[in-house]
């Protein structure tokens, strides 16, 4: 065969890896390198035929230069491109030589070694918390600091890779990290975006590190910073934009002249979208960070028609996990707040492959497709009409139970708006079984989720009929709900409340829940009101009890036994339940819901109402909402009129 | 339209001109960068003996690089890769249409030599699995393949592949590669600067009426239009 003139056969050359005489080996070493650099199909055969151990052994046990630098390269087009590259050298244990090697005296084998590092710490595979172990965090400082300006590159962008915790950051910085990289910055090119990329990691949602790096040699550092937005290499852009863009989050207006750097940040970005490569691919996610929880900047992004260009993204297929997941993140930040955003993104028709994207493999997708969801259904709107695409309840539902708990809890949340009100996705719901999963998740330890469950079922038992309710407390159970109502958080008691204040809303039937069981949902609320300190469980408490004063008789007589109660001396005067909450001055909110209780109970036309408005006189009410005529605050004073309109109608009886 | 142009005197333009200060050091550095991104070695060496300019990059690496550029030019593909593996291994692993496009010039360089047996059994090694990867490389490579099916290459619609040109076109994308990854320019400033003074001349022609400069070689200017 012509070809194999060239080289030998692959077997061959694989054997003569191991030869024994030194000439050999680093022929068949050259070989191998020449032929798998730029060639997957290579990479995998030789990765087949045992080379990567062969390979590993030389850098481990040789020491003439050639030979270490070129099983160095060897290693380095092993690791790179391929995963399983990545896992056959990791597997031979080559970590430790090649860290060691960095230490030799030899320039060459220095940075071949170094390259391949750099390689290995692209991929995901390679280790992380090891690096961060005490000495070998020292020299990766050590090499940060070098004299040779690759293996400082390397060290940068080895951090930039593994600094992935709180921890990892707050050890990097004790050792002195930021100042050695931001020395970095003044190097080449890719030394400078090596270091940015690390400051990057180090600065990710770190308000410590944001800060320190904001104020370090007076503010200097952060300016270097910022001119590098204006660089002309794409990837420093990109790179200082997402430093600049992680000290923005962490602490708002920390830089001079925030404003204008914060919009040129904005079209430096939008403009990279259509970078080739990692650089365009990175783009979005940095501009969705740079846009989160900032309205003005958002309203700037949408007269640059960065929702028309995202959406663009959107329709192209098989978009790269990294990419699609920073697209939609960004449309999600950029749509959670202004209802022209979603109208725009809406018309774009990219409705499927967002609903696609939540069933996404990579969980960062599927994360950022449901927050898009989620600031998608904030729009009632929506929901009915360019949102009401039903297909996307069963995908939401699944995440529920999804392996990653940031997911479940975003998908609770969208599930939680498009329960909201009557869109046409509640009954998919139902019919999926979404109930039971939110009854689930109510019970769960993580307190967000349980928080985020009880949110939904409020919104989903919110004006719907008497079947729907029993359905839901028959599975939930009055007892699961008492036992929300007093769970160890203040927030979930809070939701809890709001659940019975919707449950026991509407008509007859519904208000006849509260008294189901020995009215035990209603004694929960109750001992609330008398315990809670929180004014906003017991404002849900009082909304809760004025919805079952709506009812009929006996709902009314039940909740007079609670917020008045009478005792054989008659009424005792300023110590009941609804005494208390009419005069609290710590949040109108409060004194409004104990007014429409008193709306209520006193209703003209009910029955028992002369001898209820007798028995609340007695007990001081009218007095009480006399004062309160004259509120400050409009709501109560306009709800308190209403009241004493209605006690008026009844005549007090001559003494 | 000239008419309502400002027209700026000869005179006026070159007290101007003279006004504008440019360092020497920075144009020895445009001098400097030309020669050694062009890689002009020699050059280079007697520029920076004569006018004390430092190079911006090592001057060993253009040798290296010149030395990769001529094996390309020599049709000797296979040495030029190993050079440039031995020179930083990055190159050819992250950088797929390069490496395809050398492994296609080495495909070329059979095809020339008559050796078609070869040429075939390359072309399905270590071409075919490159052109499933991509199609983009799929429909070069069934281009390249075409070579074979022609006698006379002259009459061959995809002759021009056999072209020098072929060969300086892969060499200078082989060059520009090397020099990105020294973290260098691949690009020479002085040609962008002539760029910008074009452009800068066809805005200014819109607004007024001044000494141009026609000849970019001797750079005179010529007398205002009026």
């Amino acid at each position: 065969m012509p070809s194999s003139a060239a080289w030998a056969r692959p077997e061959e050359l694989v054997e003569s890896l191991s030869s024994l005489d030194n000439t050999a080996r680093l022929k068949a070493l050259r070989d191998v390198k020449n032929q798998i650099i730029g060639n997957k199909t290579k990479k995998l055969s030789y990765i087949k035929l045992g080379a990567v151990p062969r390979v590993v052994e030389i850098l481990a046990s040789d020491t003439e230069v050639p030979l270490l630098v070129q099983s160095a390269a060897a290693v380095g087009s092993f690791a790179c491109g391929i995963e399983a590259g990545v896992k056959a050298v990791l597997d031979s244990g080559v970590l430790p030589h090649l860290l060691k090697m960095l230490s030799n005296g030899d320039q060459k084998v220095v940075e071949a070694c170094a390259r391949s590092l750099k390689m290995i710490f692209q991929s995901t595979l390679a280790p992380k918390s090891d690096m961060f172990q005490s000495h070998r965090m020292e020299l990766i400082i050590e090499l940060l600091n070098s004299e040779n300006e690759s293996v400082a590159e390397v060290a940068a962008s080895v951090l930039a890779r593994c600094c992935e915790t709180v921890d990892h950051q707050r050890a990097l910085a004790d050792a002195g990290g930021l100042q050695s990289l931001l020395r970095l910055l003044k190097g080449s090119v890719k030394t400078r975006e090596a270091a940015l990329d690390a400051l990057g990691a180090l600065t990710k949602g770190n308000k410590q590190l944001c800060a320190a790096l904001s104020s370090m040699d007076q503010g200097r550092s952060l300016a270097t910073i910022m001119k590098l937005v204006k660089d002309k290499s794409p990837r420093t852009r990109l790179l200082a934009c997402t430093c600049l863009a992680n000290v923005g989050k962490a602490s708002p207006s920390s830089f001079q002249k925030e404003w204008e750097i914060r919009t040129s940040m904005l079209s430096v970005l939008v403009k990279l979208f259509d970078e080739p490569g990692s650089v365009g691919e990175e783009a979005p996610g940095v501009l969705a960070d740079l846009v989160a929880s900032n309205e003005e900047l958002q309203e700037v992004a949408l007269d640059m028609n960065t929702i028309e260009k995202l959406g663009e993204f959107l329709r192209k297929h098989e978009l790269p996990s990294k990419q699609l997941a920073g697209v939609l993140m960004a449309l999600a930040e950029l749509c959670s707040r202004f209802q022209e955003s979603r109208r725009q993104l809406l018309e774009m028709q990219v409705q499927a492959p967002i609903i696609a994207a939540l069933e996404h493999e990579s969980t960062s997708v599927r994360a950022a497709a449901c927050s898009c969801i989620r600031s998608l259904s904030r729009s009632v709107k929506n929901l009915r009409t360019t949102l009401k695409d039903e297909r996307l309840v069963e995908p939401l539902l699944k995440l529920l139970n999804d392996s990653s708990a940031d997911i479940q809890e975003l998908a609770l949340s969208a599930v939680s708006n498009i329960l909201l009100e009557f869109t046409p996705h509640k009954a998919v719901v139902f019919r999926c079984g979404g109930v039971s999963q939110l009854i689930q998740l109510s019970q769960s330890m993580d307190p967000t989720l349980r928080l985020k469950a009880v949110w939904a079922l409020k919104n989903l038992i919110y004006m719907s009929d008497k079947t729907l309710k029993e359905t839901v407390m028959g599975e939930l159970t009055c007892n699961s709900l008492v036992d929300l109502i007093f769970d160890s958080e203040e927030k979930v008691r809070e939701q809890a409340m709001a659940l019975v204040r919707n449950l026991v809303y509407g008509d007859e039937d519904s208000v006849q829940l509260s008294l189901v069981q020995d009215a035990v949902l209603l004694h929960a609320v109750e001992k609330q009101l008398h315990e809670s300190t929180q004014s906003e469980i017991c404002i849900q408490g009082l909304y809760a009890l004025s919805n079952v004063a709506a009812g009929s008789e006996v709902h009314k007589e039940a909740v007079m036994n609670i917020i008045i109660p009478g005792t054989s001396m008659g009424v005792n005067r300023n110590t009941s339940l609804l005494m208390k909450y009419l005069q609290d001055m710590t949040n109108p909110q409060l004194r409004v819901g104990a007014l429409w209780c008193v709306i209520n109970l006193t209703f003209p036309s009910s029955l028992g109402v002369s001898s209820r408005i007798s028995r609340l006189r007695n007990g001081g009410v009218e007095a009480q909402l006399q004062i309160m005529a004259e509120d400050p605050c409009l709501d109560v004073k306009d709800r308190a009129k209403t009241a004493l309109e209605q006690f008026s109608t009844v005549e007090i009886p001559p003494r | 339209m000239s008419s309502s142009k400002k027209v700026i005197t000869r005179e006026e333009w070159e007290k101007k001109l003279a006004d504008v200060k440019i360092r020497k050091e920075d144009m020895n550095k445009l001098v400097m960068n030309f020669l050694v991104t062009e890689g002009y070695v020699e050059a280079a060496e007697k520029f920076q003996m004569e006018s004390g300019t430092q190079p911006d990059i090592d001057l060993g690496t253009i040798t290296d690089r010149m030395a990769v550029r001529k094996a390309v030019q020599c049709g000797n593909v296979e040495d030029a890769i190993e050079k440039v593996n031995d020179l930083n291994p990055e190159i050819l692993d992250t950088n797929p249409q390069l490496f395809f496009h050398l492994q296609q010039q080495r495909l070329i360089e059979l095809i020339r030599s008559g050796n078609v047996e070869e040429a075939l059994q390359f072309a399905q090694e270590e071409l075919a699995p490159r052109g499933e990867e991509n199609h983009a490389f799929l429909e070069e490579l069934e281009r390249t393949v075409a070579l074979l099916a022609f006698e006379d290459t002259a009459s061959c619609p995809v002759g021009e592949l056999l072209d020098v040109s072929q060969r300086q076109k892969t060499a200078s994308e082989l060059n520009a590669a090397i020099l990105t990854s020294q973290s260098h320019e691949k690009d020479p400033k002085l040609p962008s600067l002539l760029k910008m003074l074009i452009w800068a001349q066809n805005q200014l022609d819109e607004k007024a009426s001044y000494p141009r400069i026609n000849d970019l070689v001797n750079a005179t200017l010529e007398d205002p239009v009026t």
